[in-house]
């Protein structure tokens, strides 16, 4: 009997990652923003962070921006954003 | 493809170094890892012979070196193809093909091995189009761009040499490469002429960035360097003297986008040391300002972001100039010994 192997890396899903604690609410949290690096990815986080300060009450916002899209965060950029943020949103902007 | 049965499969693994448990690539944005094991799976559908092996194993170390990032040129709209130039003694030992129609088709070595790389991308990393290969076009060459220098007609101590790799011994160099520009130049000998061509077609507006880029001289072309000396430093920087535009058209052309005038490096590129501080308003990035006439913009930043190497038959004026992906810098040239 000849056997056939899978090509593929279905059988080794990636390692399960547990998700942060969810605040109940926005009102004087700490607020990151984690941009990509590409032209606007900033841009559009900014006003993102606009309309959750005019409408949650966001205190404080800390941004970060990648050096390069095609990197992950730096560990000790996600380190800070982990310690110091209630809450993180990150978008691809080009 | 070729049907990777347990057979084959064995039989390729035992041609490397390996164990097939042993990692060749981790990528760290979606934390997946290809062993040796599935590497050897994907070189048998790609139709490598086993002899190839040990180069597929190296050309994934390379475009899996982390300062690669291949999430990057895997995924992007740029539409990247791997490119892979080898060096050394193994080039004549597998076969691949440095001389006429290196690019093209007609050699095993030079189709499989940028394959078996290509199936790794889409079997393992899924990196399939419309999901997470994003290439608004793509081109052929992500089918398999895999070919070998052709150092005896090079000027220069070959490729992986000048790349700190120990004469005598085999070497993959990888790029994230666009589609090829043909440098066609049939009279000029004198290396200011004939390089002209070449500054020419590497500071084309439709690629004009601050990346990096790979030159593979004709035979022809090469023997007119090394018949005047033309070091490759020194063929270095004249092309980077000569492949620049002025400020000016790039606006015109809407190459200048607003957010490059925040960017310290990014600004750096198009006004060099003076940093920009002459760009003023919101719209400065469209408006051809007095001066931006005579501010000359390099293709990449500096003379080591030209790579130089030779391929191609005896005949004809015929070069390729392949410029990197992307509008930004991207990805550097990784160089990785092939284990012996």
């Amino acid at each position: 009997m000849i056997r056939i192997l899978d090509p593929t890396l279905r059988a080794t899903p990636p390692r399960p990652a547990v998700g942060a604690r969810r605040p109940a609410r926005l009102g004087g949290a700490t607020l990151g923003l984690l941009a990509n690096g590409k032209t606007h990815g900033m841009a559009f986080l900014d006003r993102v962070a606009e309309h959750l300060a005019t409408r949650h009450g966001v205190a404080e916002i800390l941004r970060v921006t990648k050096p390069n899209a095609s990197a992950t965060v730096s560990p000790d950029d996600a380190a800070m954003l982990a310690k110091r943020c209630a809450v993180v949103v990150t978008a691809i902007g080009d | 493809v070729v049907p990777p049965t347990a057979a084959l499969v064995e039989r390729m693994l035992a041609a490397g170094p390996w164990r097939a448990a042993d990692v060749l690539l981790h990528e760290p944005v979606r934390d997946r890892s290809v062993t040796a094991w599935h590497l050897a799976i994907n070189a048998v559908m790609a139709g490598c012979r086993p002899e190839y092996f040990p180069v597929v194993g190296a050309a994934l170390a390379a475009i899996g070196d982390p300062e690669f990032k291949l999430h990057g040129p895997a995924t992007s709209t740029g539409g990247a193809a791997l490119m892979v130039i080898v060096n050394g003694p193994v080039r004549e030992a597998i076969g691949l093909r440095h001389g006429v129609n290196l690019f093209g088709p007609g050699a095993r070595a030079n189709a499989t091995i940028g394959r078996a790389l290509r199936l790794v991308l889409l079997n393992c990393l899924e990196c399939h189009p419309g999901v997470l290969d994003q290439s608004t076009q793509g081109w052929a060459g992500k089918y398999s761009l895999c070919f070998a220098e052709h150092e005896a007609a090079s000027p220069w101590e070959p490729l992986h040499v000048s790349r700190g790799v120990a004469a005598g011994r085999s070497a993959v160099t990888v790029f994230a490469a666009e589609s090829g520009h043909n440098v066609l130049v049939h009279a000029a000998r004198e290396p200011e002429r004939l390089l002209r061509s070449f500054a020419d077609a590497m500071a084309a507006l439709g690629s004009l960035s601050p990346g990096r880029s790979v030159i593979v001289f004709a035979p022809e072309h090469a023997r007119y360097l090394a018949l005047a000396g033309w070091s490759r430093a020194r063929t270095q920087a004249w092309l980077y003297e000569h492949a620049s535009r002025r400020l000016s058209d790039l606006k015109r052309a809407g190459k200048v986008e607003a957010q490059f005038l925040e960017n310290a490096e990014t600004r750096r590129w198009l006004y060099g040391e003076s940093g920009g501080s002459e760009a003023v308003g919101a719209d400065a990035h469209e408006r051809v300002l007095p001066g931006d006439d005579a501010i000359f913009v390099h293709r990449g930043l500096g003379p080591d972001d030209i790579l130089l190497s030779v391929g191609g038959g005896d005949a004809g004026g015929h070069s390729a100039f392949f410029p990197s992906w992307s509008r930004g810098r991207s990805v550097p040239f990784v160089t990785k010994e092939v284990p012996a």
